[in-house]
């Protein structure tokens, strides 16, 4: 016994001594700011959509706007930001996301087969006990990246199943993770995703699940009622994790919280819920331009989607038709087809870039989600979309009051007023330009600088490009199933060699052509798949991550990410 | 530039005449082919706000309704197919071999193209069933083709019967009892899960019962049976309110069906393939129990072998209700010739053979009494041809599902997708094509990696 507990103490010192360092490293980083009181000073306020002070000044104190205006005392131990010419906004709030939310870790064990049928509800991601909340991680790649496009708070919500869990709205910020929640339990997050392999695996498993899960958690919820008011002589309630977890849905105290990107997605939800009656929010619509009167009579706010599909600019095709016109005679039917087919496309692409000025111009209550716009494209997209019919002032309320009003935190953020919580971005010119960018971000009242791109990013020029050596890991979707496998990069810019392992086969091949451009670093391979072929990667990397395309001519190009293994 | 332009003019006004779901329509001087009341010559069809209001000689139309010439043409009620799996984004809950409470009806897609061919085919409804991995599949939905609908709700034939699909023989047992080792892996296991599944359901029907007498006693403090949605759907099959059509294809298993189902005392019984059904003709027709079945085709697997393009014929014959489906997003454009093989073969009359892809396929599904021939007050799905549709060189000229012309072969645009995809490459060379038969999707992942 008495060895074991020494063997034990000797352990707790190891990892101890262990964590010694890196403490101390954390708070070395982690220094008190100066002061809490900050003023903004001299800037255009956009206090609310619509709404601005020329020439105005924001005292913040401990973390909340003291006082907004043009005749504002300011006290000596404040940090002064002089915000000559630039805007102040209210922090954007992210209607739904998974921002700060860590990723469940995929489970290896195989299944048993003879249980597809009845798997445990986890495994069917029928999860509605848990919660965001428990899940937050403040170093998240995603809190910083959109913190510094302006977001402040989200409506943060869990991964993975069709009942993955409650959301809590969060802030982009603080000293921990449970010092992000601003409110919880705010929605019960759900998908009409299946469970891969097992019940319910479609749509349709999905639909009836939920159906049969809402109606047992009803019935259950009233037996516990009259149970509460008198036992004797009842039968005990059975416990039940999910289905009281159900409980605050089906008495419609908590809202569904409804991922639907596609305008069937819509509908079946839409469907789903006149059946079953709960109280709900749309979330990440990205299709939802012909589902208006329907979305419209549910009375249900929306979190429309910023993830759109790549905009193609028109002129490019019509100048190609003049030239055609001009040095040929007739385009062949292909041609024509193949003209027709495009248009099509671009017709439909505008659609999702029309969408939200459509959702305003209807009177749809609607905020933005940003689930799965990537940060790097978020405001692109929001610019492009505002070209698209979305007036700016809309654009803000969509960001700032009107998610504020659907997640009911109006008293707290949403504008820039006396007693609200210090959420601000500043931009260095009006935000819904094109040549804006954000200078600082106030979380909380807490203070997040960012350089301007006044200094414009060097053109990378020949033999200049981003370090691509290392070892990445990747990951990709083709229509064979998921494939994934190691790129190991060796040399120099201008220089390198390499290998690629790739799972399909469980090959390891070399890499050739190796090109790099700015941060795009492209090499093909080739692969015996019975018969040899070529296959071309290209990867945009960022630090060290990756997006980009695994081609293979004849079969198209499919997405693949990956990251670079740490040097130790 | 120009031709591009016309037909984008053309689509825009095709998408926006099919925003309206019941039109009206004079049909002019067709021969008219009722399937129950003979064929009519010289005779007009006038479709009013979506019915068929009147048939008949020398009708005018009433205002602000399109007349359609049909003379020299035959006008014959829209075909129906008995099964199909068209416009369904999920076919198959493979998970487990009883899923009663899941329905297709979820699935609906409103936005695939294939709606647009079958219409192309004289097709105006059709039975959007669960697929066959399952002893007892999902429930199905009857659909009217009104493509250029957006909302799924559209694509319901409101208020026809409830239908649930079941499969015996080698589907469900390959799926569940060789991929994952459990009961049903025989064919007596499929008739133990179909028994122990009704049995079941009896029981929950009848602690319901014992439930509901006692609940309203004030000193009653007992609990309510678990509710649970497939046993739900189950005793609602028991108490007659969801038809069974059944993938089946041997006459030994068909003749167990009908034995479960008159021990459990369920009379709506629909076989589906049901190639060896000519074995056993007499004994369904006895039980009241419809055949939908392929005019021709067989051999897809060894259940399959033992078959004869004059089963239909054989069927109809022996007094059993008879359709033929498609099952198929190829075969469901030509049903018409399905019909004329069956004919051809097995020497029916024209009405027989086209009952074959009209009234009988309603009466499978009940809604006879609203579609499936040309009668007055019946719904306004009509299809004309070019030539007499049984006959080789039959064209469908046009299709109308509620008075609305939803397919018109002289206004044809070449792009009718509702929804391209953004994200695609546009590529005008055809690299590869869907497979067609859907009755196992969504069932894929049960054979690989194993």
């Amino acid at each position: 016994m008495r060895k074991r507990d020494s063997l034990f103490r000797s352990v707790i010192l190891i990892m101890l001594t262990g964590l010694m360092p890196l403490i101390g490293w954390s708070q070395d980083s982690d220094l008190k700011p100066v002061t809490s009181k900050y003023v903004i000073k001299n800037a255009t306020i956009v206090q609310a959509p619509g709404k601005t002070i020329q020439y105005g000044t924001i005292l913040i104190e401990n973390g909340i706007i003291k006082a907004v205006g043009s005749n504002i005392t300011i006290p000596a131990d404040a940090w002064i930001v002089d915000a000559d010419s630039m805007f102040v906004y209210a922090g954007f709030i992210s209607g739904l996301s998974n921002i700060g939310v860590k990723k469940p870790e995929e489970s290896e064990e195989r299944d048993d087969r003879k249980l597809t049928g009845n798997p445990s509800n986890e495994r069917a991601g029928i999860t509605p006990g848990n919660s965001a909340r428990e899940m937050l991680n403040l170093s998240d790649k995603s809190v910083g990246d959109f913190r510094k496009l302006g977001f402040t708070a989200s409506h943060s919500v869990p991964h993975n199943g069709m009942l993955p869990g409650t959301g809590a709205v969060i802030l982009l910020g603080g000293d921990s993770n449970q010092d992000m929640v601003v409110k919880d339990q705010i929605s019960m997050y759900s998908q009409l995703s299946g469970a891969n392999g097992v019940y319910p695996n479609t749509v349709i498993g999905v639909m009836a699940k939920y159906r049969d899960l809402y109606r047992k958690a009803s019935q259950a919820k009233d037996y516990q009622s009259k149970y509460n008011s008198n036992p004797n002589g009842m039968e005990r309630p059975e416990p039940n994790l999910a289905l009281e977890a159900l409980y605050p849905v089906v008495s419609k105290q908590m809202t569904v919280a409804f991922k639907a990107e596609s305008v069937k997605d819509v509908m079946r939800v839409i469907a789903l819920q006149r059946d079953l009656g709960f109280n709900m929010m749309l979330g990440e619509v990205k299709q939802g331009w012909d589902a208006i009167p329907a979305i419209k009579a549910t009375g249900a706010p929306v979190f429309l989607s910023l993830d759109l599909p790549e905009w193609k600019e028109e002129e490019k095709a019509e100048k190609k038709d003049d030239e055609s016109d001009e040095k040929e005679s007739d385009p062949t039917e292909a041609e024509l087809e193949e003209q027709a087919l495009k248009e099509r496309q671009n017709t439909m692409i505008k659609n999702y870039y029309t969408q939200a000025g459509k959702f305003s111009s209807n009177g749809v209550k609607f905020g933005f989600s940003t689930m799965e716009v990537k940060s790097k494209d978020f405001r692109a997209n929001l610019l492009k979309v505002i070209e698209n019919g979305l007036s700016p002032d809309k654009a803000l309320a969509a960001l700032t009051t009107e998610p504020a009003n659907i997640l009911g935190l109006s008293s707290m953020m949403g504008t820039i007023e006396t007693g609200k919580m210090a959420n601000l971005i500043v931009s260095d010119t009006a935000y819904f330009t094109k040549d804006a960018s954000i200078r600082y971000v106030f979380v909380d009242g807490v203070k997040y600088e960012y350089e301007g791109k006044k200094k414009k990013k060097k053109k990378n020029g020949d033999g200049e490009g981003v370090d691509a050596a290392g070892v990445w890991n990747y990951t990709t979707e083709t229509p064979q199933g998921n494939g994934s496998g190691v790129i190991t990069i060796k040399g120099t810019p201008g220089d390198y060699s390499g290998t690629i392992s790739v799972s399909f086969n469980d090959s390891t091949n070399e890499i050739e052509n190796v090109e790099v451009d700015g941060n795009n670093v492209s090499f093909s391979f080739k692969l015996n798949m019975g018969e040899e072929i070529t296959v071309d990667i290209s990867m945009d990397i960022d630090g060290d991550a990756f997006e980009g395309t695994l081609s293979v001519a004849a079969f198209g190009s499919f997405p693949m990410e990956g990251s670079r293994e740490p040097n130790n | 530039m120009k031709k591009i332009h016309l037909i984008f003019a053309l689509l825009l006004t095709i998408t926006f005449v099919m925003a309206q779901e019941k039109g009206s329509v004079l049909i002019k001087s067709g021969t008219v082919l009722t399937v129950t009341n003979g064929t009519l010559e010289d005779t007009d069809v006038l479709i009013r706000d979506g019915k068929i209001s009147k048939i008949g000689k020398g009708l005018s139309a009433p205002s602000g309704a399109k007349t359609i010439d049909a003379t020299g043409m035959f006008v014959m009620p829209g075909i129906i197919d008995a099964h199909s799996h068209l416009a369904l984004d999920a076919v198959n809950e493979a998970t487990n071999p009883v899923t009663a409470e899941v329905w297709v009806g979820d699935a609906l897609d409103p936005l695939d193209v294939g709606i647009y061919q079958a219409l192309a085919g004289g097709v105006t409804s059709a039975h959007a069933m669960h697929g066959s991995a399952n002893a007892i599949g999902g429930q199905c939905e009857t659909v009217k083709f009104r493509y250029g609908e957006i909302d799924p709700e559209k694509m319901r034939m409101a208020g026809a019967p409830r239908t649930i699909k079941f499969a015996l023989g080698e589907n469900p047992t390959r799926v569940h009892g060789s991929g994952n080792g459990i009961q049903p892996r025989t064919r007596m296991g499929v008739e133990h899960v179909i028994r122990s599944s009704f049995q079941k359901a009896k029981e929950y029907m009848k602690a319901w019962d014992t439930y509901n007498a006692k609940k309203n006693d004030k000193r009653f403090k007992g609990k309510a049976p678990a509710y649970d949605l497939r046993l739900e759907t189950l005793a609602d099959i028991l108490r007659g309110n969801i038809i069974i059509h059944c993938h089946s294809y041997r006459a030994d298993e068909i003749y167990m069906l009908m034995q479960v189902c008159k021990d459990f005392g369920i009379e709506r019984l629909v076989f589906q393939h049901v190639n060896e059904g000519f074995k056993v003709a007499p004994e369904l027709a006895k039980f009241g129990a419809g055949a939908s079945v392929f005019a021709d085709w067989w051999a897809y697997k060894f259940e399959v072998y033992y078959s004869t393009a004059y089963n239909a014929a054989i069927l109809t014959k022996n007094g059993v209700t008879t359709s033929i489906n498609s099952d198929s997003g190829e075969l469901i454009r030509h049903l018409y010739h399905e019909a004329a093989k069956s004919q051809k073969y097995g020497g029916l009359s024209d009405d027989e053979a086209l009952s074959l892809i009209t009234i009988n396929p309603a009466k499978q599904l009940g809604i006879a009494d609203r579609v499936g021939s040309l009668e007055e007050g019946k719904e306004g799905d009509v299809a004309i041809f070019k030539n007499h549709p049984l006959s080789i060189y039959a064209i469908p000229m046009l299709t109308v599902v509620d008075g609305v012309v939803r397919f018109d072969r002289e206004n044809d645009p070449a792009d009718m997708r509702l929804y391209p995809d953004p994200e695609e490459k546009i590529d005008v060379t055809f690299w590869e094509a869907e497979d067609h038969d859907r009755c196992m999707a969504n069932t894929e992942f049960l054979f690989t990696d194993k």
